[in-house]
């Protein structure tokens, strides 16, 4: 008997795949089992399976720790810097994909290029911003800079999608007796919602696990988000390591339902092309 | 229906050297099939994108039934359009594609279920009407274009070569459909291609455009019967008219080393002289010239002959019958129906009257 070369290449292909799942899952698993072992426990031993299943240490964080405030802290400036994201970041797509007017390429060249920087950089000049607008240590605050910082990212997907999309579908659109506002809704939005999709979710993970900002430009513990309340956790001398593994369960959750929620989408919107 | 005149229409695209549409005038008729005719890049698409109202005017008068519509937006124009690409909205139902411009129009809904019905049934579309355009084929994604120009009963309908797209088969039955229609719904119809057979079958009135002017208008037998000029002569007809540089002194044609008389004396001097393939005859009895055989096509129906005239450069495409015994290294004899042949002037390539 010998094995086929098709067999050996898919038992190799699996091997990989199995290796990476691993490599990608171990992790989340291991945070998993700590946050329902106490501090105490995991000392005496990182890797042990719980041997008493501490749930009671998810309502401890939820309504002892604040993190009911933090969620919705977080649930509040992600949705909405989101929104604005999406609706802000297609109609702006649209444009530099759809009209030629002046200067299209160089505006849209600056808008892009604003990626270059590090958030280290403009970090300062942020703040004293915030601080001369009366934004700072507010949610309002943080979302306007969340909405700004992602924004480029945002138009630069979705741009690429926009102009693929054939002009000959506004033209019928137009010819169909529609404005140029209603076909961008009716025709753009809806051929581009796998882009859309996949701008969202990205968005949504980015700025939900968003941690520097916050802890700039947020000093308030009611206005924490929870990377902030994880943070919380850390102290100088001791690192309530249990705490913050219940803590990261309770921030993961979101990320995986949206991820569950929108993956078609977004593998959709990854192998985009479909728009023939 | 509706009459449809252009007057002077120009358009320049900033930074371009030359116009892509030079002045062009037409009128088109109530009901009438008009074919805007010519190689790619000649303005015939600009053309019609500017009577759509998709692309400006820059110059010159547009009419709708009389009345000036330069700076009218396309959706108030009542014009359909049917495109090369079809244009279906990819994320909509036959239904809805069909639907999307009369629910703009407010429409109300049970006359839109009647008139979408009714345009499906004669398009063959009822089974259809609840797929995606991917989930159709080329023939049906076009039909559903058609259908969807039908259903808003427009004033003027305008076709951007919504058959180039098709496979051979399925253009010769979709030419006779739309010829149907257009017997069916009277209305007025401009229809762009490159494509000379769709010209010649479907219009009534064919306008041939190159360099962004018009170059000849009229039936499609008349201009292909008296071309205006040797761009004409040599884009109508398949193989194309063969022109083939001459001199004339008095009634005599010197093509080469042959000599012509010629029915009628012209004027002396160089001339291109056109003659069709088919006009040229394999004939022992009067020949006018005889010629080398350089390659035989034979299609079938036909045997297409690739000729060299002794003396001329230019190779001379004759056709003949499929029985044609010629084979390639043979001396043939021709005649040329000279009733059916042109004289064109060599620089501006303009016909020469018959009678000078």
């Amino acid at each position: 008997m010998r094995l086929s070369g098709d067999a050996l290449l898919r038992g190799l292909v699996l091997l990989v795949l199995a290796l990476y799942t691993a490599f990608a899952a171990g992790p989340f698993l291991w945070v998993a089992t700590m946050s329902v072992r106490t501090t105490t426990e995991i000392s005496l031993d990182h890797y042990a399976w719980p041997e008493i299943w501490h749930w009671e240490k998810f309502p401890q964080a939820w309504f002892n720790s604040n993190y009911s405030v933090y969620f919705e802290n977080s649930l509040l400036v992600v949705l909405a810097a989101v929104a604005i994201l999406t609706v802000v970041g297609s109609m702006a797509a649209h444009c530099f994909a759809r009209y030629r007017f002046r200067l299209n390429r160089l505006l849209y060249f600056v808008i892009f290029s604003a990626i270059i920087f590090p958030p280290q950089i403009t970090i300062i000049a942020l703040f004293q911003i915030l601080v001369q607008y009366k934004l700072y240590n507010s949610l309002l605050g943080l979302t306007a800079v969340y909405v700004a910082v992602q924004l480029p990212l945002t138009v630069y997907i979705l741009e690429s999608f926009f102009a693929r999309i054939p002009s000959d579908l506004f033209d019928a659109a137009r010819m169909d007796g529609y404005p140029e506002w209603q076909i961008f809704w009716k025709v753009s939005l809806p051929i581009a919602a796998p882009a859309i999709a996949t701008t969202v979710i990205l968005n949504t993970i980015l700025l939900w696990n968003e941690f520097l900002y916050a802890v700039v430009l947020i000093t308030d513990e009611a206005k924490r988000t929870l990377p902030l309340g994880i943070q919380r956790f850390m102290g100088d001398q001791l690192e309530d390591v249990g705490m913050i593994a219940t803590g990261l369960m309770i921030a993961i959750v979101p990320v995986v339902l949206i991820y569950a929620f929108f993956s078609e989408k977004l593998i959709q919107g990854m192998t985009a092309g479909a728009v023939k | 229906m509706a009459t449809v005149a252009l007057d002077g229409l120009s358009k320049r695209y900033p930074g371009a050297a030359q116009p892509a549409v030079d002045a062009v005038s037409l009128t088109i008729a109530h009901g009438e099939f008009f074919v805007l005719l010519g190689p790619s890049g000649c303005g015939k698409s600009t053309t019609l994108r500017m009577i759509a109202g998709l692309e400006s005017i820059s110059s010159g008068k547009l009419e709708i039934d009389g009345r000036r519509v330069n700076e009218v937006p396309a959706k108030d124009r009542d014009i359909a359009m049917v495109f090369q690409s079809y244009a279906l909205y990819p994320h909509m139902t036959v239904f809805d594609n069909l639907a999307f411009g009369l629910r703009r129009r407010a429409v109300p809904r049970a006359e839109i279920d009647r008139r979408v019905g009714a345009v499906a049934e004669t398009l063959g579309l009822a089974e259809l009407l609840a797929r995606k355009p991917h989930a159709l084929s080329g023939g049906q994604r076009q039909r559903v274009a058609l259908g969807r120009a039908i259903v808003r009963d427009p004033k003027v309908f305008l076709f951007d070569e919504p058959l180039s797209n098709l496979d051979a088969a399925l253009r010769v039955g979709m030419r006779g459909e739309l010829a149907k229609l257009h017997r069916r719904l009277e209305a007025t119809m401009i229809y762009v291609t490159h494509d000379q057979v769709e010209a010649m079958t479907m219009g009534d009135r064919i306008c041939i455009m190159n360099g962004g002017r018009v170059v000849q208008t009229g039936a499609p037998l008349e201009v292909y019967r008296a071309p205006a000029d040797t761009f004409v002569a040599a884009f109508l007809g398949s193989p194309p008219t063969n022109l083939l540089p001459a001199q004339i002194a008095g009634s005599v044609l010197s093509l080469g080393e042959a000599r012509v008389t010629l029915p009628r004396r012209a004027a002396a001097g160089e001339v291109v002289f056109g003659i069709r393939p088919e006009d040229i005859r394999l004939d022992g009895a009067a020949p006018h010239a005889r010629a080398e055989v350089v390659a035989v096509e034979p299609l079938g129906a036909e045997t297409i002959l690739r000729l060299r005239l002794p003396g001329v450069a230019t190779e001379v495409l004759v056709r003949a019958a499929r029985t044609v015994p010629a084979k390639p290294g043979e001396q043939v004899p021709l005649a040329f129906d000279l009733e059916a042949a042109y004289l064109f002037e060599p620089a501006s390539g303009r016909r020469l009257a018959r009678d000078s």
